[in-house]
Parts: structure tokens; sequence; C-alpha cells
């Protein structure tokens, strides 16, 4: 009997010891409860070694889970990750606005300047209506230039709608039997924000905000983009994250095909552009975001039928005609916008009293200053880089009043590539 | 040396191998029913004596966080949450600043630039029986 009773509670020892060890040698979870959620979550448990994505989004007052989803309380990975939000990238799309949105982020008012989802979602970078419309009215496909489809449907809700487009449907390609237009659908539309982007490092990025502001490569000067996705949340946009879709080939529009740049770059003015054109001092040095505003790059809300109906800086915006200076505001106001976009991308000290460069939509170019001479600086988003520059006015600039496309400049002020 | 009978060696055996058994599984319940999956969250902080705080004074309380003031009209105190998102304000010369979204307040905590709307969040200060204050973030 004893012997029984022995042989019985030497595997049940057995069990408990090894239920025990098990239990000791699993990994501890790291929690954290964020302040927003006040919720514990154990993402860091595996996640520990990620950046903080941005001092915006600091890890102890959003946590993970808020933007990525995902079980907060599971120690599986699989079943950790099973919910998540447009995988590796909350910031998609089709997501977004579960992940990133809400008043207070950016999904709020226009007035709070905290719309920043719905601006996006009907940019032209989303949208990609332009090339749509120009390609269903070149092949036959509609009559007239009037956008109707999109990438995907959108809609303006807001009122009133400086440009009358009120939604756009979604581009369907299997309702055209036209091959040209299948052959579109296929290679061509890799470059709106929604879309993945072609195969190959140089086009690396990935889609919704991230493809923007999730650069591959923080360095302007680092031609080699990691395709590696990165935990970061950045202001600071080098040009080479914009050439991930922008100056990167051209679409043969006989075949609808796109051909890739060739040319093998070795300097940053022959890296910028395409080796198509002449471009200025000013505009290969600085970086894409020096110039063009946030409106022009997210949009203003309203639908727009082709990238230039929204692209609107011109070089006087920042120097002027013969006949003007460009337009300046003098900071008086703490709450202007111009320091809380200077807060978000410290690259200079703007103080109040500060008289700033700002668009004719009154944007503010709030990395420039007008300096005691009558020249100006400006302070590369990406670089940091100080430049200083004078306005056209008093120049030897015979430059036309009415001619004031980049093209008109280039003709004196080009550097021929 | 004296040797011990087979039968009284299986009952001790068994004795020891069960009671370490038994000892192993009441720690792993014991473990089990004191396991918290949730914090509890302070609501309520004694901040020590009140003489420790003179008139005049204004003390950052890093750990909650809030800022406790003592001026003629007695303890007052509010939070240095910001209440856009949550983050921890910073003390500036003009008072306190975001450092997520560049919210600014005035020394009184009312909101002087946005993102935020609302001023820093008044909390409840009272000094106890025992000349303690206790802060109440609730």
């Amino acid at each position: 009997m004893h012997r029984f009773f022995l042989f019985t509670s030497i595997p049940f020892l057995l069990v408990i010891l090894f239920a025990w060890l098990t239990e000791s040698l699993r990994q501890q979870p790291i929690e954290l409860i964020p302040t927003l959620s006040g919720k514990s979550e154990y993402c860091l448990t595996c996640h520990s070694d990620l950046p903080e994505i941005s001092a915006s989004h600091p890890m102890e007052v959003f946590g993970c889970v808020l933007c990525h989803g995902g079980e907060r309380l599971a120690l599986d990975a699989d079943l950790a990750h099973a919910s998540m939000r447009g995988g590796k990238n909350p910031s998609d799309l089709a997501v977004v606005e579960q992940s990133c949105g809400g008043s207070d982020c950016h999904s709020g008012s226009s007035q709070a300047e905290r719309d920043h989802i719905q601006r996006v979602m009907t940019s032209i970078q989303a949208t990609y209506t332009g090339a749509i419309t120009n390609i269903l009215f070149t092949f036959g496909e509609q009559s007239d230039l009037l956008p109707r489809f999109g990438a995907l449907t959108v809609q303006d809700t807001s009122l009133p709608s400086k440009t009358g487009i009120r939604s756009l449907e979604a581009f369907n390609p299997s309702q055209h039997i036209n091959p040209i237009i299948q052959q579109f659908a296929q290679n061509c539309l890799t470059c709106h924000i929604s879309a993945k982007a072609r195969e190959g490092a140089d086009f690396h990025r990935q889609t919704g905000c991230a493809a923007c502001h999730s650069p591959a490569s923080q360095s302007p000067y680092n031609t080699s983009l990691d395709d590696k996705p990165k935990h970061t949340l950045s202001n600071a946009i080098p040009y080479n994250q914009c050439n991930t879709c922008h100056n990167r080939g051209n679409y043969d529009l006989r075949l609808m095909e796109f051909v890739e740049r060739a040319d093998q770059p070795a300097t940053r003015l022959e890296n910028y552009y395409q080796p198509i054109a002449q471009f200025t001092l000013c505009e290969y040095t600085l970086d894409c975001i020096d110039c063009h505003t946030a409106v022009e790059v997210m949009g203003d809300g309203d639908i727009h039928a082709t990238q230039k109906d929204i692209q609107y800086v011109q070089c006087r915006t920042c120097h002027g005609t013969l006949a003007e200076l460009p337009l300046t505001k003098t900071l008086l106001d703490a709450d202007d916008r111009a320091f809380r976009l200077a807060l978000l991308n410290p690259m200079m000290d703007l103080a109040i009293g500060d008289t700033i460069l700002i668009t004719e939509n009154g944007e503010p170019l709030w990395n420039t200053r007008v300096l005691p001479g009558g020249s100006y600086e400006l302070y590369g988003k990406a670089t940091g880089q100080r430049l200083v520059f004078r306005p056209v006015m008093g120049s030897g600039c015979k430059q036309n009043e009415w001619e004031q496309d980049s093209q008109s400049c280039h003709t004196c002020h080009a550097l021929e590539r | 040396m004296q040797s011990i009978p087979r039968r009284d060696f299986l009952r001790i055996s068994n004795q020891i191998i069960l009671s370490l058994a038994g000892l192993l599984g009441m720690g792993a319940l014991v473990r089990f029913l004191g396991y918290q999956s949730q914090h509890t969250i302070t609501k309520e902080f004694d901040l020590g004596s009140a003489n420790d705080y003179p008139s005049g004074s204004r003390t950052v309380l890093a750990d909650i966080p809030a800022l406790l003031n003592h001026d003629t009209q007695g303890f007052a105190a509010f939070s240095l949450i910001c209440p856009h998102l949550g983050c921890t304000v910073e003390s500036i010369s003009e008072g306190f600043e975001c450092p997520c979204h560049g919210s600014q307040f005035d020394r009184t905590g009312t909101v002087s630039r946005g993102p935020a709307t609302m001023n820093l969040r008044p909390l409840r200060v009272v000094e106890n029986d025992a000349g303690h204050l206790i802060l109440y973030t609730e």
C-alpha cells in the first residue's frame, strides 16, 4: 500500500515541479499603464527596445494599444498581434481614423486645426484623381476633365468647398474594357498613399501618414533608403522620402508603364531631380518641405482636381517680385500657429515679435525670419541648415511681374544638369 | 547504524514528497489568488506637514504630478497633467508648457496657448487633524 502511494506521489510532485519551473522560467510581463487609457498593457514585454515614436506621442501617455490596437494583456505574439490595426502601420488610410483619429488628436475640427485625417483623405496624395481623370479622358473613357474617380471613395463634408467637388467614387478598373486602362491600373496606381509602393529600396515607403512622416532615412544626404519600417514619426522629412514617389522615373503613356530613371546620381543635385531639367540652387539645396507647405502636401479639406490646383508656392512666396516684397507677419500672439508648428520641429527659436514670411494663403513659413537688414533667413526643416537670402526687389532682376512660375526664374538662375 | 524498516522508509518518503507537493501547490495557489492584473491608482496623497510648505511657496510635486501653491489665501493645488492629451507639463518662466504639443499655461494654470482648450485641473487639498496636507486627485 505504501509503495502504491509513493509511486503515485512522485509523479504528482514532478508535475507540480515542472509547472512551477515552467512558470518561473517564463518571461515576466512588463506592464505599462498609459495615462490616456489607464489600462494595463504588456506590449513592452517584447518591444521594450523600440524607440519612442515621437516627442508628441510619449509612450507613458499613449502606450501602444491606443494607436496600434492588439490584445493588450496577451503574452503570446500571435494572439497579441491578431487584432492590430494596419499590421505594422496603424496610419494606413483604411484604419487611420481608428488609430489616429479623435477630436483631440488628428480628426478634430478645422478651427482647432486638428482635421489632419479629413484633409489627407481628400488630398491629391490620397485620391490621385488628377492622374485618373486625365487617363480616362485621354483614352476616351470620359468626355471631359471633370474629376469623378479617385483611388478611394471620398466625400467633402465640410462647407464651403472652394473647388465645388463634393465627392469622388473609387476608381474601379474592372468597369473599363480598354486594355490601356487596365495597364494603367496595374502599373500606375502605386503613387498614392493608400497604395503599397513599388518594389525596390528607392521606392520604399509605408502607406497613410507614415508614407511621409516615418521617413526611411533621417538623413537627406543618405541616398540609400533602409527598407525596414522605422518606429518614428517626424516632421523633419528629408527630400529623399518625397523622392520615394517623386522623381523616380516617368510614365510611358504609350505602353502605360513606369520607366525607372536609369541615371546614377552622385550628388544631391543629381539625386534630387530626374535629369530632365535645370534647377536653382535653393531647389536642390533645400528639402521639399522647406518650400512646400503642409496644406499643399496634405490638402486643405477640399477635393482638388489636380496637383496644380493645390500647389501654389512659387519663388516669389519667399523672394517677392520687383514690385513687391514677400508677405510677412509679425508674431504677437503666443497662440499663433507658427509657434505650434515650430515646436513640433524645433529647428529655430521663434519668439514673440519675430517677423516671419507667410504665403499668399496666410500659411506661416515658420522656419523663416526677416532680418534687420531686409534680408531673410531660413532654417532647413530636415537639416537645420541656415540660409540667408534676399528679396528680388532692389536687385538687378529683370523679370516680368506676371511671369512668376519657376520656369521663368530658371531662365537666369538655374544650374544646368 | 540502525537500519530503517522498508515499510517506514516508504511511509516517510511518501510523507516528505506529499508535503513538498502540498507546499508547492499552496504557494502556487497563494500566488494565483494574490495576482493583481491592474495596479490600484492612488488618488490620495499625504504631502507631509503643512509647515513644510511656507507661505509664498510653490512646490512641484513631480510624483503626482501637481503644483502646490501656498499664498495668503491658503493652500491650493492644480494638476500638472495637460488637459489636451495627458502629458506632464514642464515649468517655464511664464508658467508651464506641455512638451508633447506645446500647450502653455500661466502660473495659475490658465491656458494661454493651444492645442489645450482647458486650464490645468484644480485639485482639492486639505489639512487633516495631524497637520498634514492631503491632496486628492479626484
